[in-house]
């Protein structure tokens, strides 16, 4: 047999079926984060490969035009932006043609190769638990896979069922997990980026800068915490937390937008009532840099910045999660001096828009006076207490959304709410402003932390009046309190999964294993890195320890990882290792058993050396050729025999 | 020019691994003597796992960070298999029948190791062939097929034992050198003028229970196949009469190489090789008359053949044999 390169080794079915499996076990996970239509392109055309190369390679020219056509599709998709997520789309369309060439056992190997790289990719989009699993069985097969083609070219490929080859793989993952485990804790993790992380294309869905009536309702039914919060202190009521997200000043007859221009402008002053709530606050990813706030934050944590009108601005995209510590207290008073510009930009709606409710404001002005602001709030929230009601059911709104809902509907959400109060309030003269967050949470008996999700996701007002400044008005909760600060026990009583008894408690524990998980792995950074030192006494010594202590932990993870190997393969088999630990104990007295000789002679050797006592010996010899030769029968129970050839000792 | 670095790097390679290790054999493959490097597919997948590292480090990504450091504990969980597969094997004999110039010589590769541990798909390559060597229950042979073009001794040169299993990832690999050389017998000539006839002075016939010629009756003895009776002959003599034939059998053959003046150096070693293979075909007695050595024979069965080849083998070549000629 002349010696093969791995680039002419023919590939044999089922390396192929292999390679196969562990190329779509790879690409499984990147497929949710895709979208729908994409993802459905990439498994057709996945599959229209696999089977249209089931005999050979196809054409390059077909491979051409099939590769032209998907990137054609992303990028129409993305249109034409690239992103990370464009990325990710591209490599899985990639990963999708791949095996279309696949005939040697080197295509084999760069298939696989190149399909590890979709969990990766997968991870920059969505670290959640689904696609967490995915991918590690993704990990698992292609290294099965790795093993398969292994066996194939060193030309003795034992015919294992898939499930003892996983297992063997899951053996080696075992024996190298203290090793990455030490490089996950004790690798000098980078305290800021050297590059950038490359922008989504298409925005996550979430919170955003801007906001038109009607358009939350798909978060307003997504129950994915948006963060978790455990204070320090006494935590708030809970009509006290509002979570302030973007403040959206500009309105344009439809959308509610956030004022950039005036991005620049100094953190107006602020006084405090006393006794601030303490709080650690674990962001989900949102790729976007607003971090959510208990109103109102104190100072900007380390990382973020506050802006003109109070909301948090993170240095970074969240991407991952993140952890910010914070306090915050209510105003006193909240920017009691108003730039003109800003008054004006507070005061500005389009001309030609919801005539009614324009005409409602002046009437409520003229009746109450020009300096009856807090009489004109006072007055139109006792009309929406009075006259309104909470859904989620809403027509689309036309071209006078705040006239269709305050005239003729008379219900709505928190969208409806504020929106059509602002420019209310605005029509009579009075500085407003949209401010969208979250609102409410819930506090998981378990670990006793508080859960904000994004149905939590929430949209009220701020007026601005005279010595008090920026004041919140939230008409929402004026008509429905319990629909707003409490949404999972207004879950429970609707009915539906969340009422099943014993299924609360087992989502509230579901809930924190997975925050456990965000502490541990998910929010694990330089900073964490360098507080996790501190008890060891390493605090000082800074990146210097940590390399230290990662090599002493590395070194022993490695003679960890000998002694499993080495020691794994050695107790196969419990009956042959005491034998031949007995031998060992002969072989001390010059008794050695030779490589070619017969147990039972052996043992006769043995006994006519040393006559006397050695019967046990040639009986022991005798069951031991019994068990390991005979047939076996399948209640054949081992242990005894094992224990009795420990205790023999040559006599 | 890389191609060349690499030769010479293997060719320095190969002198720093054999000064290092005595061609006795047993060998044992312990610490010292198994070598562990990356694959080509090796270097790949760690320059992957370098990427998704960076990558990872970057964004403060923490799975995919786990996800590659996962893998890379694999990887080198799976080196550290790939070495204990070899460690403790030991390669106890290397040898091969003789064949002549030009057929493959089957050289055969035992080899033991402590049970226990799986040890099976070594690759074990020589001189551009390799085969497969698994071990069962502690032994296991391997037989390389070796291709031979010249007669006289070949020294295969060095073994290379090695496994890329589990991964694929890393290669481990062991040397080892066989302790004797091996014996090419030369080719013989493919066709060729018949066996010279005996040359008298031991002239003999046999006399054979079968042939051509019937030579003459005897007595039935025992042990005399019933087919070599004389029926007719019998019932006249009413005793059983057995025929014997004569096989006219010359004198031992004499090869002689002085008689073969007429050939090339080399075309007579080959015709001397056919005919002694002609000789033990026909179970003829000969002897071998070489230049500069004693008479070989007269004999025949294996061991003489043996003998005669392997004069025949180790004749020196043309060049320095003109003394001889």
């Amino acid at each position: 047999m002349p010696v093969l390169r791995a680039e002419r080794t023919p590939l044999d079915p089922r390396g192929r079926r292999w390679a196969l499996a562990a190329a779509a076990a790879c690409l499984l996970p990147l497929l949710p984060q895709l979208p729908p239509a994409l993802a459905l392109g990439c498994v057709g055309a996945g599959l229209l490969v696999v089977l249209a190369s089931r005999r050979r390679p196809l054409p390059a020219w077909i491979r051409v035009l099939l590769a032209l056509c998907l990137v054609g599709m992303v990028l129409s998709m993305s249109r034409f932006s690239l992103g990370r997520d464009t990325a990710c789309a591209l490599l899985a369309a990639m990963l999708a043609i791949k095996p279309g060439e696949l005939a040697s056992l080197r295509d084999a190997r760069s298939l696989v190769g190149f399909g590890l790289f979709a969990p990766f990719s997968t991870f920059l989009l969505d670290q959640g638990p689904l696609s967490l699993a995915l991918g590690l069985a993704g990990v698992v097969v292609a290294l099965a896979a790795l093993a398969q083609l292994a066996e194939h070219e060193s030309g003795d490929a034992a015919p294992l069922a898939p499930r003892t080859r996983l297992a063997t793989v899951g053996r080696l993952l075992l024996i190298g997990l203290p090793l990455a485990l030490a490089g996950f804790w004790l690798f000098p993790r980078l305290g800021t980026p050297l590059w950038g992380v490359p922008e989504r294309a298409l925005a996550r869905p979430g919170l955003s800068d801007e906001m038109a009536p009607g358009e939350w309702l798909d978060m307003m039914n997504d129950d994915r915490p948006a963060l978790r919060v455990s204070f320090s202190g006494p935590p708030p009521e809970q009509s006290q937390m509002y979570w302030r997200g973007p403040v959206l000043m500009d309105y344009d007859g439809r959308t509610w937008t956030r004022a950039r221009r005036l991005e620049g402008l100094p953190v107006p002053a602020t006084t405090r009532v006393d006794s601030p709530w303490q709080y650690e606050m674990v962001l989900e990813p949102t790729d976007r840099r607003t971090v959510v706030a208990l109103e109102l934050p104190e100072a900007a944590p380390a990382g973020a910045r506050l802006t003109w009108d109070y909301t948090l601005e993170s240095r970074l995209p969240m991407n991952s999660v993140t952890r910010w510590r914070m306090d915050a207290a209510p105003p006193r008073s909240f920017e009691t001096q108003l730039f003109p510009f800003v008054r004006d930009a507070a005061l500005v709606l389009p001309a030609g828009f919801n005539p009614r409710t324009v005409a409602l404001a002046r009437q409520w002005r003229r009746e109450l006076g020009p300096s009856a602001d807090a009489a004109i709030v006072e007055r139109a929230m006792a009309m929406i207490r009075a006259e309104f009601g909470y859904t989620l059911a809403t027509p689309l709104p036309g071209r006078h959304s705040a006239d269709e809902f305050l005239f003729e509907w008379k219900q709505g959400f928190c969208e409806h709410f504020s929106s059509a109060f602002v420019i209310l309030m605005r029509a009579a003269g009075i500085p407003s402003r949209v401010v969208t967050g979250y609102a409410g949470g819930y506090r998981n008996p378990f670990g006793g932390y508080w859960i904000v999700r994004n149905q939590d996701a929430h949209a009220w007002a701020e007026v601005w009046l005279e010595g008090r400044g920026w004041v919140r008005v939230d008409p929402t909760a004026a008509v429905a309190p319990e629909r707003i600060y409490d949404t999972i026990d207004d879950r429970a009583n609707a009915g539906g999964f969340g009422a099943l008894p014993g299924v609360a408690p087992m989502l509230d524990v579901g809930d924190w294993l997975r925050r456990g998980w965000n502490d541990l792995v998910l929010g694990f950074d330089a900073t964490r890195q360098m507080a996790m030192l501190r008890p060891l006494g390493l605090g000082g010594s800074g990146t210097r320890g940590l390399v230290a202590l990662f090599a002493i932990c590395a070194g022993l993870a490695l003679a960890w990882m000998l002694w499993l190997t080495a020691r794994a393969e050695r107790s196969a088999d419990a009956v042959l290792a005491a034998w031949r630990r007995l031998g060992a104990r002969y072989a001390r007295i010059g008794l050695a058993r030779a490589p070619h000789e017969p147990a039972l002679q052996w043992a006769r050797r043995v006994a006519a050396a040393r006559p006397g006592g050695s019967e046990t010996l040639l009986s022991l010899t005798a069951r031991f050729e019994a068990w390991r030769y005979a047939p076996r029968s399948a209640s054949a129970d081992p242990r005894q025999l094992v224990h009795d050839l420990r205790r023999h000792r040559p006599q | 020019m890389l191609r060349e670095l690499r030769r010479r790097l293997d060719a320095r390679f190969d002198a720093w691994t054999r000064r290092r290790t005595p061609a006795l054999l047993p060998v044992r493959f312990d610490r010292h003597r198994i070598y562990v490097l990356p694959t080509r597919f090796g270097l790949f997948f760690g320059a992957l796992l370098l990427v998704m590292g960076a990558g990872a480090l970057n964004y403060n990504n923490n799975p995919a960070l786990l996800l590659c450091l996962l893998l890379a504990g694999a990887g080198i969980a799976s080196l550290l298999q790939a070495q204990q597969q070899l460690g403790g094997l030991e390669i106890h004999a290397i040898g091969a029948e003789p064949v002549p110039a030009g057929a493959p010589l089957q050289l055969r590769v035992h080899a033991r190791a402590p049970t226990g541990r799986e040890r099976r798909g070594l690759r074990v390559e020589c001189a551009g062939h390799a085969a497969t060597l698994s071990l069962d229950d502690g032994t296991g042979e391997a037989d390389l097929a070796l291709a031979t073009t010249t007669r006289g001794w070949l020294d295969p040169g060095r073994l290379r034992i090695s496994t890329t299993r589990p991964l694929g990832l890393a290669r481990a690999w062991g040397y080892a050198w066989a302790d004797a050389p091996l014996l090419v017998y030369p080719a013989p000539e493919p066709a060729g003028p018949p066996l010279p006839t005996g040359e008298g002075e031991h002239a003999q016939s046999r006399l054979t229970p079968s042939g051509d010629d019937v030579h003459h009756l005897r007595d039935w003895r025992r042990g005399d196949s019933l087919r070599a009776v004389a029926w007719k002959a019998s019932a006249r003599r009413d005793a059983l009469l057995v025929r014997e034939f004569e096989q006219p059998l010359g004198a031992d053959i004499v090869l002689d190489w002085q008689a073969l003046h007429a050939l090339r150096h080399e075309d007579r070693i080959r015709r001397l090789a056919r005919w002694v293979d002609d000789a033990e075909r026909e179970s003829r007695r000969y002897r071998l008359r070489l230049p500069g050595q004693s008479v070989l024979g007269p004999g025949h069965g294996a061991a003489h053949r043996h003998a005669c080849l392997r004069a025949l083998a180790l004749l020196p070549r043309e060049g320095h044999a003109s003394a001889a000629g």
